[in-house]
């Protein structure tokens, strides 16, 4: 019991700079995954068919390609390509658009449960399908998905450990704790804490979402 | 983009074996799948049940458990086994382990891959099973022990067949999250699709006198393989569903709240 604390102590600094490196890890690519995701199901709600079918093939796509090979693909895959990205928007791009799909379809199943009077109604008063989207579908969509985006959130977070494990050295919290096992061997305490860690993360993203959902969420 | 589509970047596809070589690996991870997927459905029903069930202290350790087990990452459960997990486990895997299984999944190691799979994903789908049974209308448990049903038969003969059946699509996609989640195996050195694929393009083939495999275009391909699966799956999934919902006279709502069937509500709507 007394090594449990003295792992957490001895190397307190590593776990937080882990943890905040997941949080900043976290917090980039969800405003990421947000902003696409809420793009990409603007074009495959769009009355236009190409635009749904370009909307289609990158949900397809992102949904169903591992994240540790989009990981691949953005890091080593582009640097032996030529392209000298950095390891941060490596790892915010892929575990964003990677997110950003099932985010798209959250959304595009909130905007279908907005009706499509409501849209009829918009366009009826003149405004352009943009504007309908912008003032009257997209804001009741976003209030219905709420547990849906809650829940990618808390995915997202868990996710993020992936990115700890590739070739991307960022130094996230499984990274950290990693690097002080490889020191310590002391894998059950360092692995306790790493999951205190992450468990603070998921639950505190859990109350976040359903103090929001109390606060906005509508029930359909 | 000249780079992404020179011909001689794809060369490495139709030489020597290396594509034969891609694809054993990939079968490696559905194969780790298929297993993780049976023992997850079984695994999982039993947690649902435990936490429905009317003995507090049950629903209690069953709830503890999938929260726990469904909050952590997986990748961190799979690396924490595989460096903890005592070495009688590994050699009891060996032990009973079939002997027509591939070669990949003999190793003990392997054991701690699947073990993480199933024990995350059994939570996961542990919660989707019990949302189904819960959207259940009160009246059906009550009217089938108001015709003398055994707690045991009500679950049977009643509550399971119209639960489950309402969270097909919920499980799918989660199944198809797991399909995708067999590359972390990758990190406990198992010899699958990912560990395939960094062998070809680490200039392995160039140096016993075949083509270069660019890394770009080899996980390119890996993706690929991964999507046209999952599509396929989703799709088979999707028919199915609208073939029972004929059949059933449409009364079946998926389930809806966790990480991945929203993509299935949105399609079936």
């Amino acid at each position: 019991m007394a090594e449990l604390w003295d792992v957490l102590s001895e190397h307190f600094s590593e776990f937080s700079s882990g943890f905040w490196v997941t949080i900043r890890l976290v917090a980039i690519s969800f405003a990421i995954a947000m902003v696409v995701g809420t793009l990409v199901a603007a074009l495959r709600v769009a009355p236009v068919k190409p635009l749904n079918w370009i909307g289609g093939v990158f949900v397809e796509t992102f949904r169903n390609t591992p994240l540790l090979v989009l990981l691949f693909i953005s890091f080593a895959g582009l640097r032996r390509a030529g392209i000298p990205i950095d390891a941060w928007v490596a790892a915010t791009a892929s575990l964003g658009l990677y997110t950003a799909a099932y985010v798209a379809e959250a959304l595009r199943s909130g905007v279908f449960a907005v009706g499509k009077g409501q849209i009829e109604a918009s366009l009826s008063l003149g405004l352009d399908y943009p504007r309908t989207l912008r003032y009257v579908v997209l804001p009741q969509a976003f209030r219905t998905v709420i547990p849906h985006l809650g829940s990618l959130t808390i995915a997202m977070i868990k996710n993020s450990a992936i990115v700890g494990v590739s070739l991307l050295a960022l130094g996230d919290l499984l990274h950290q704790a990693r690097l002080v096992n490889s020191r310590t061997f002391a894998t059950d305490e360092v692995f306790f804490w790493a999951a205190v860690g992450y468990l603070i993360l998921t639950g505190l993203a859990t109350v976040a979402v359903r103090l929001l959902e109390a606060r906005y969420a509508i029930r359909r | 983009m000249d780079y992404l589509f020179d011909p001689s970047n794809w060369e490495w596809v139709t030489t020597d074996n290396n594509l034969r070589f891609l694809l054993e690996g990939f079968l490696v991870n559905l194969e780790i799948a298929a297993i993780a997927i049976v023992f997850s459905l079984a695994f999982g029903l039993v947690l649902a049940l435990g936490r429905l069930a009317r003995l507090r202290p049950v629903s209690l350790v069953a709830g503890i458990w999938v929260d726990v087990w469904r909050n952590l990452p997986l990748i961190f459960i799979i690396l924490y086994l595989a460096l903890a997990m005592p070495a009688s486990w590994a050699r009891a895997y060996e032990d009973v382990v079939p002997g027509f299984f591939p070669e990949a999944l003999q190793s003990g190691r392997v054991f701690a891959g699947i073990l993480g799979l199933v024990l995350y994903n059994s939570a996961v789908i542990a919660e989707i099973m019990r949302a189904g049974i819960l959207s259940l209308d009160r009246g059906q448990g009550e009217a089938a022990a108001s015709v003398g049903l055994t707690y045991p038969q009500q679950l049977r003969y009643v509550i399971l067949p119209q639960g489950l059946r309402r969270m097909v699509p919920a499980t799918v996609s989660q199944l198809i999250t797991l399909n995708k989640d067999t590359t972390l195996v990758s990190i406990i050195a198992i010899e699958e699709v990912m560990r395939h694929g960094r062998t070809l393009s680490s200039g392995f083939t160039a140096f016993v006198g075949g083509v270069t495999a660019p890394v770009l275009q080899v996980f390119i391909f890996i993706g690929l393989l991964f999507v046209v699966t999952n599509f396929a799956l989703s799709r088979l999934s999707r028919r199915l569903e609208v073939r029972e919902r004929k059949r059933t006279g449409g009364t079946a709502g998926p389930v809806a709240g966790l990480e991945d069937q929203v993509a299935l509500a949105a399609e079936t709507r």
